[in-house]
């Protein structure tokens, strides 16, 4: 027999309840009276404050035109007169929009209009009848938040004008739709009590029998409002429990779907939005992140700025993160993130006279364990991130509120809420919130972020009216509305009962950020690295009376910060912000090398001699790497001080029988694509290939939806075939180096790799020039090794961290792809062999075998993302004993670090067991300061060359001394007077 | 006609999170490959029309833009 599923046909309560609530919100205006005299100037945007117009002259601009264009800035403008019965009355501007909108009137800045809040008020703002409009629009085809039904309705490039007006609000009218717009969330999301759910619909059916709907009578609202409040605000039988916290924040991505010049705009109209919140609400209170985001404001809005400072004097627009945008924390490195919180907080301290103490990072996508440490010497005791609890895939991330434990043991209070950072403060979210937080019984409040972002621009008078009413709700949570800081010194302060986790905030998600748009990745290493030698030099320099180019380097560095941010170095971004993000590359790199210099003998800014095998340009050299003539030598230049190059003549060093070669170090046997069957190591006696070794593969990487962020753990089902186009072949030899190359090709891609062999080296160096014109493929060189491990050793640029390399539990499983920095490792008691890199950051491990991902073919957001030439490097490193004893750090900063020539000369030296990290001139510019970092694990006593200040990281004096004794993994920050 | 779509108009919808590809003109016919977040997107014969306008505005030729809109993006070959 069939089964028929019985459909009611017939309208249930609630359905009744919202056909009517539709009725009553067309009520909510009293009056409209339309502005007939738009008129319109299409652009796009070039600049930060400039903009390419489509036509010579502004155009009319009427109810039912289309207007805005891909990629486009309106430029809208009316003068109106106020019809007379309204001067003195209150009235709005109202206009229904997909696109967000910054309103002046009458040359004051009044407002913002956007898919999330289609009035503004305007009576407060303006003096007289005659008003005049300057509205200036972006549209964006990508809602703010796909999970925002407002602006996914509304989403696409070219809108229709539906008409501005004046308009004048019922307020009955307006605060009832607030009251059911409350109560149906609580009704019908399910989130709540089922008996009082069916109370609310029982009664609020009621309540709306109180107005006629064919002749909508204030009193009559008046009425319904009553009997809401009598019937179901004053009903106390229904309890809930729970203790939740409420900050208002918009999160903004500073580039994304949209490039960092819309972010300037972007980011006004949300700091705009909530100040006139302010001016409604006298509680409102609003935390806004990003230094970067303050520093646009003043710069080119600086009447808004100035009265953003009496708000945040007055304490209710609240700076939180103390850095400077919101970076990645997977892929810059520790002095990057350090350099966040120094200009972060420079900022907040010389604009606002405030120190951040808190970090606010909910978007990031994991965060390494190298971050607690830098936090906490920037000035910074609480953590906030938010991923880990509401992205991962496989494991619940077990904690809310909690103790960060950093590499180093340092200890931040960290919380990551259990909910997404953008809700619209509906009470079925909140509740969400209180029953998913996980420490309940040792972490007090939860804290629950409220606020559409990314140009949704925060919080809606509707959130803020909602909120009003949270506590006449019985069934909900207890509420706070606070700010960021006190939500966490009241609940983290002192709290003995939290508990702490010490290890990486891994994201089990975005595990393709650490791979994908390589060149940002590997250009941002390289600027890294001259950054660093930039300022050393600079201050080497100082000596000679040279001043020292404070601005030039601190506005290179806050380019560099910019494009940390989280959607940019992860390479999760439409094509025009790559292509901004590579102009900036661009850019620094011209200047640096100026500032850089050159000089007659070469420079070892290294604070360890510089021993290893490095590539010296020359354009008399025979070997050519990456597209420079050059030869490799072993400097053997002492640390910090310059010197000469020694080459030595060599014949004869190499054995070569068809794919059979034998150096002094290793004899090797490859494979015509290039890997390697057997690795025999001549000097230690022991075989260091196992399976696959070197060996390039290439898969069907399809993630999904987020596929530039995610690699999915089945992307080895499937590999693309790669064939042999030209087979391993020698090439040529010098006294140092013998060139091996094969060419590989897919349908669609070649690659040649170029393999090199060292006289006086054990890495082998492979090139990789590849023309890459795939879709949907992630490149990895696996590497299986003859090594018995459980772990992979991976630099995290300020220590290192292990990790398994089983698949136990579901924790291992889910890390099946990590981030790293310029190394990892795979070792045995003994011998390990580790991959030294230059600008790759995604690894796998899995038993024996290794796996760097080299490239990723992801067509959204970017469809061009990685398409064309490539051209990198990465080196095996077979090596006795492990990674530290190996010293394959160092040899990672001499792979990573170019010798290049100098006219300075060095008269300090520091202890070699710590990584001398930074040289620079303090910030004040009254000292030099110099930060060092241990980075192997161990303890030890530093002696200073003459009596220092101790510093923290935002370069405050802490202390002094001549001696240090250093722990494992700190980093110690020193200033000497001038 | 290609350089104009590929130089002009496709920077402009890339700045959408859109891509746009020139394909073929035949006549008065231009067709377009749209990819990205046009591939999906509701209204964008209004985008289309707004190409035909431009190529009025800047070529001084009418015509008529065709596209063509891949699977959605994931699943985009």
């Amino acid at each position: 027999m069939a089964h028929i599923k019985v459909e009611r046909r017939s309208m249930r309560p609630e359905e009744w309840i919202k056909l009517r609530f539709g009725w009553l919100k067309r009520e909510i205006c009293s009056e409209k009276h339309e502005i007939e005299t738009f008129v319109i100037r299409e652009a796009r945007q070039t600049s930060e404050m400039n903009f390419e117009f489509y036509d010579e002259a502004p155009r009319p601009l009427k109810k039912g035109d289309m207007y805005f264009t891909p990629d486009g800035t309106a430029f809208i403008e009316a003068d109106y007169e106020l019809p007379a019965h309204l001067e003195g009355k209150k009235f709005c501007f109202s206009l229904k929009t997909a696109a967000e909108m910054i309103v002046k009137v009458n040359g004051r800045y009044v407002g913002g209009i956007d898919p999330n809040r289609e009035r503004m008020n305007l009576s407060e703002y303006v003096d007289g009848r005659k008003l005049h409009f300057e509205i200036m629009g972006y549209n964006r085809s990508k809602p703010d938040d796909e999970r925002n039904p407002e602006s996914l309705s509304v989403r696409g490039c070219r809108q229709i004008f539906e008409g501005g007006y004046i308009a004048v609000v019922n307020e009955a009218v307006q605060s009832l739709v607030y009251d059911i717009e409350m109560l149906l969330d609580a009704a019908l999301s399910g989130a709540f009590n089922e008996d009082f759910s069916a109370l609310i619909i029982d009664e609020l059916d009621k309540a709306l029998n109180c107005i006629d709907f064919d002749d909508i009578k204030t009193q009559d609202v008046r009425a319904a409002s009553a009997y809401i409040e009598e019937n179901i605000f004053s009903n106390e039988d229904y309890k809930g429990s729970g203790n939740v916290a409420l900050v208002a924040h918009s999160h903004l991505d500073i580039a994304y779907y949209w490039r960092r010049i819309h972010a300037v705009q972007k980011n006004l109209r949300t700091v705009l939005i909530q100040l006139r919140l302010m001016d409604k609400y006298p509680d409102f209170k609003y935390a806004h992140t990003q230094a970067y985001t303050y520093e646009t404001v003043e710069k080119y809005y600086p009447e808004i700025f100035e009265e953003l400072k009496r708000r945040i004097a007055e304490g209710r627009f609240e700076p939180v993160g103390a850095m400077y945008v919101e970076p990645d924390c997977n892929v810059p490195s520790c002095e990057s993130l350090i350099r966040q919180c120094l200009y972060g907080q420079s900022f907040f301290r010389e604009k606002f006279g405030i120190t951040v103490d808190n970090c606010w990072l909910p978007d990031v996508f994991g965060n390494s364990w190298i971050l607690p440490q830098i936090l906490k010497k920037s000035g910074v005791d609480y953590f906030v991130s938010n991923k880990m609890s509401t992205w991962n895939d496989t494991n619940r991330f077990p904690h809310n509120n909690f103790i960060w434990r950093g590499i180093d043991g340092s200890e931040v209070y960290a919380c990551v809420p259990p909910t997404h950072f953008i809700s619209w403060n509906m009470p079925s979210q909140i509740m969400d919130n209180w029953e998913a937080y996980q420490d309940k019984n040792t972490g007090s409040a939860t804290l629950q972020m409220f606020g559409y972002g990314d140009g949704g621009s925060g919080a809606t008078e509707e959130m803020v009216e909602l909120m009003h009413r949270f506590e006449k709700l019985s069934v909900m949570p207890q509420t706070e509305h606070t700010t960021g800081k006190e939500f966490l010194h009241k609940n983290f302060d002192g709290n003995q009962k939290l508990s702490v986790w010490d290890g990486e905030l891994y994201l089990e998600m975005h595990r393709g950020t650490f791979t994908t748009k390589s060149n940002l990745k590997e250009l941002n290493r390289k600027l890294e690295f001259m950054l660093r030698e930039a300022e050393m030099r600079c201050v080497l320099r100082m000596k000679q009376g040279i001043e020292y180019p404070a601005e030039k380097l601190r506005e290179i560095y806050k380019k560099l910060m910019i494009n940390q941010f989280h959607d940019i170095i992860p390479g999760s971004h439409i094509t025009p912000v790559y292509r901004d993000a590579m102009a900036d590359y661009e850019q620094m790199e011209r200047e640096l090398k100026e500032i850089i210099g050159g000089g007659e003998r070469y420079f070892n800014s290294l604070n360890f001699e510089r021993n290893s095998l490095t590539f010296i340009p020359d354009e008399n050299g025979k070997i050519i790497r990456k597209g420079i003539c050059g030869y490799y030598a072993v400097p053997e230049i002492p640390a910090l001080s310059c010197g000469k190059i020694k080459t030595e003549k060599a014949d004869g060093w190499f054995e070569r029988d068809g794919l059979k070669i034998k150096t002094p170090f290793y004899s090797v046997e490859f494979a015509p694509d290039g890997s390697i069957i057997s690795l025999r190591d001549n000097e230690l006696s022991r075989e260091w290939a196992k399976g696959d070794f070197n060996k390039l593969k290439i898969y069907h990487d399809t993630p999904g939806n987020y596929d530039a962020w995610d690699i999915l753990p089945n992307y080895k089902d499937k590999q693309e075939e790669i064939r042999i186009e030209k087979p391993l072949e020698f090439i040529k030899s010098d006294d140092e180096c013998a060139e091996f190359s094969v060419t590989l090709a897919t349908a669609k891609s070649t690659w040649q790799r170029i393999i090199r062999l060292f006289r006086r080296s054990r890495g082998i160096e492979v090139e990789n020039v590849v023309d890459w014109n795939e879709k949907h493929r992630l490149a990895k060189v696996e590497f299986g090794c003859n090594v018995l491990s459980r772990e992979l050793v991976c630099d995290t640029s300020a220590g290192f961290i292990r990790r398994e390399t089983h698949r136990n539990t579901s924790w291992q499983q889910a890390r099946f792809e990590v981030c790293h920095h310029k190394w990892c490792d795979m070792s045995e008691h003994g011998g390990g062999v580790a991959l030294i890199n230059q600008g790759k950051y995604g690894v796998s491990a899995e038993n024996n075998v290794m796996a760097l991902s080299l490239l990723r073919a992801t067509i959204r957001p970017d469809p061009t993302s990685d398409m064309g030439k490539h051209d990198f490097c990465y080196m095996i490193y077979p090596h006795a004993g492990d990674a530290i004893d190996a010293g394959i750090n160092k040899t990672a900063f001499e792979y990573n670090i170019p010798l290049e020539k100098a006219d300075v000369d060095c008269d300090f030296s520091f202890n070699d067991k710590l990584w001398l990290q930074a040289v620079k001139l303090s910030e004040n510019g009254k000292m030099i300061v110099v930060r060092l970092n241990e980075q192997n694990g161990e303890r030890g006593i530093l002696n200073l060359p003459k009596k220092a200040k101790i510093l923290n990281m935002l370069e405050d004096e802490t202390g002094a001394a001549e001696k240090i004794e250093y722990a494992p993994f700190e980093i110690i920050t020193l200033g000497f007077e001038l | 006609m290609e350089k104009y779509i590929n130089e002009y108009i496709r920077p402009r919808l890339q700045g959408d999170g859109g891509e746009i590809t020139f394909v073929a003109e035949n006549g008065n016919e231009v067709t377009v490959l749209l990819q990205g977040e046009c591939s999906k997107c509701l209204i964008l014969d209004r985008c289309l029309k707004w190409i035909e306008e431009r190529i009025e505005a800047d070529l001084d030729r009418k015509v008529r833009v065709i596209g063509i809109r891949k699977k959605p993006y994931f699943q985009d070959t």
